[in-house]
């Protein structure tokens, strides 16, 4: 168990990667706080797995403030902050609304400045005889880009600088803090590229896409949550006692390589 | 005219990406040496002087730089490439790749840097191949990432004196090109499929990466040090996803 005593909070913790994060600091010995919009969140199921589950709209101020004067109430410290709430428009720069442009910045962004920001005080307290961890998710696409996915892409860019600034800002205070910069990973974000939501799939069946998707990885199939939430899981122990500042790619070998030719 | 009055040294001018610079410094009012294996080509600039050169040989390298002493622009383009993986690879595969992208690259500026006047500009042709893998092309990806960190090594070292950058190309219409599209099995449909992964649409040119070149050898690039250039039409800018897919 590599997070016994620990206390963490994920944020989308009731999402598609957010929820197996979830599972896996709870397997580890971690007490967890699942913060979501809804206790279904975005797989629309409840999970009684042991975690508890905080109201957080990572956009709201209030949100996070409330969410860290009840982690601060029950146990005085946070050890793990992961901030994995995160939504991605479909569309080019000319198709995406001003409206939509600002939620992407609201969620990806501000998401991750408000909640690392009211989440500082709890985790300096915890950073004490060993260090606090806070894990933001980046993305492949903050390197290189997919098209149509202008807004989305642009955010995960922002959330690697601010990634780094956050590790020289709070290192000294014993915060490490990483983004995970995962590739194609299967969740609901994922499905709503095959069932043809804001994408033309050039008229292949979802079962085309999918295998033509794994196909382009060097690994041969995308990822899972868990894939995600293993390392997930180390940057959050104190085996990652040095490990600070980092955007760690995890994406099955796809960014890699060149592109893949039809050779 | 950039590059009036500054003397130029062109390494593997016979073709291709060595040749579009040795055009394009010529344009631009520089005195320009270059050399390959191999005798003069025909059609090569009656003012462009060619010496006979193979860049792994230290004793020759050393030899044309005591002859073109003064010289204020190097660019290391000469290379090869060898269509294998690791497990394919040979020991004659190491040794002309290694020893023409990597020693013939060490060999050429270590004779040319102590003679080389201040404000000098040394310009590698490193790859985005150095950046990310192309498949099976082991030996080459990996000379080309050597490129990018002497690079970066001998702007620290050798700066303020000389600057040293490296241009990354990305697919470029040379032979090379041809020679990778040869191993498809339709050679058709892959440079359509290769075409619509660049945001431009169409493959390089050499004088894509000359351009660059003069930028780099000119005092307009008189800040720019130790750092990657690439020009490839937005290729590594998108994901290896197949175009059209989503």
């Amino acid at each position: 168990m590599m997070l016994e005593g620990k206390t963490a909070l994920v944020t989308g913790g009731r999402g598609g990667i957010g929820r197996a994060i979830v599972a896996r600091f709870l397997r580890e010995g971690a007490r967890v706080y699942a913060a979501d919009l809804t206790p279904e969140g975005s797989l629309a199921a409840h999970d009684d797995d042991g975690s508890i589950f905080v109201k957080l709209d990572v956009t709201q101020e209030a949100d996070a403030i409330a969410a860290m004067e009840q982690v601060g109430a029950d146990t005085g410290q946070l050890d793990i902050l992961v901030n994995a709430a995160g939504i991605e428009i479909e569309k080019t720069i000319e198709e995406t609304t001003l409206e939509e442009w600002s939620l992407s910045f609201a969620v990806n962004v501000t998401g991750t400045f408000l909640t690392s920001k009211h989440a500082l005080p709890l985790m300096r307290k915890a950073a004490k005889g060993h260090t606090a961890s806070i894990i933001n998710f980046g993305s492949y696409d903050g390197f290189i880009a997919d098209p149509g996915l202008a807004a989305y892409c642009a955010t995960k860019g922002a959330v690697h600088a601010l990634t780094k600034a956050m590790a020289c800002d709070h290192g000294p205070e014993g915060i490490r803090v990483n983004a995970i910069c995962p590739g194609y990973v299967d969740t609901p974000m994922l499905q709503s590229f095959f069932t043809g939501d804001g994408s033309g799939g050039g008229g292949k069946t979802i079962d085309q896409l999918q295998q033509a998707v794994r196909d382009v990885h060097p690994m041969r199939t995308y990822g899972t949550p868990d894939d995600i939430a293993n390392l997930v899981n180390w940057l959050a122990s104190d085996e990652a006692r040095y490990a600070s500042g980092q955007l760690w790619i995890l994406d099955g070998g796809l960014s890699a390589q060149v592109q893949q030719m039809k050779l | 005219m950039r590059l009036a009055g500054k003397r130029a040294l062109v390494t593997g001018g016979r073709q291709g990406i060595g040749r579009g610079i040795v055009e394009a410094f010529l344009r631009e009012g520089a005195a320009v040496t270059t050399c390959g294996r191999g005798p003069r080509p025909d059609d090569l600039a009656d003012s462009v002087i060619w010496y006979s050169l193979d860049v792994t040989d230290a004793e020759a390298v050393a030899e044309l730089a005591y002859t073109t002493d003064g010289t204020d622009i190097l660019v290391n383009n000469a290379g090869v490439q060898v269509e294998k993986t690791v497990a394919e690879s040979t020991d004659a595969d190491w040794d002309a790749v290694i020893g023409t992208n990597c020693k013939g690259v060490f060999n050429m500026c270590r004779a040319y840097i102590p003679q080389m006047p201040d404000g000098a500009s040394i310009i590698n042709i490193g790859s985005i191949s150095g950046q990310v893998a192309d498949p099976s092309m082991a030996l080459y990806n990996a000379s080309k990432a050597f490129v990018h960190g002497l690079t970066r090594s001998i702007a620290v070292d050798h700066g303020p004196r000389i600057r040293c950058n490296a241009i990354c190309p990305g697919w470029i219409e040379t032979g090379m090109l041809d020679a990778g599209f040869e191993l498809a099995t339709d050679p058709k449909s892959a440079k359509q499929d290769a075409l619509a992964r660049h945001a431009m649409r169409r493959f390089g040119r050499p004088a894509d990466i000359a351009s660059m070149a003069v930028w780099l050898a000119s005092d307009e690039a008189g800040f720019a040090t130790g750092q990657l250039f690439t020009v490839d039409g937005g290729m590594t800018a998108a994901s290896p996803l197949n175009p059209g897919l989503f």
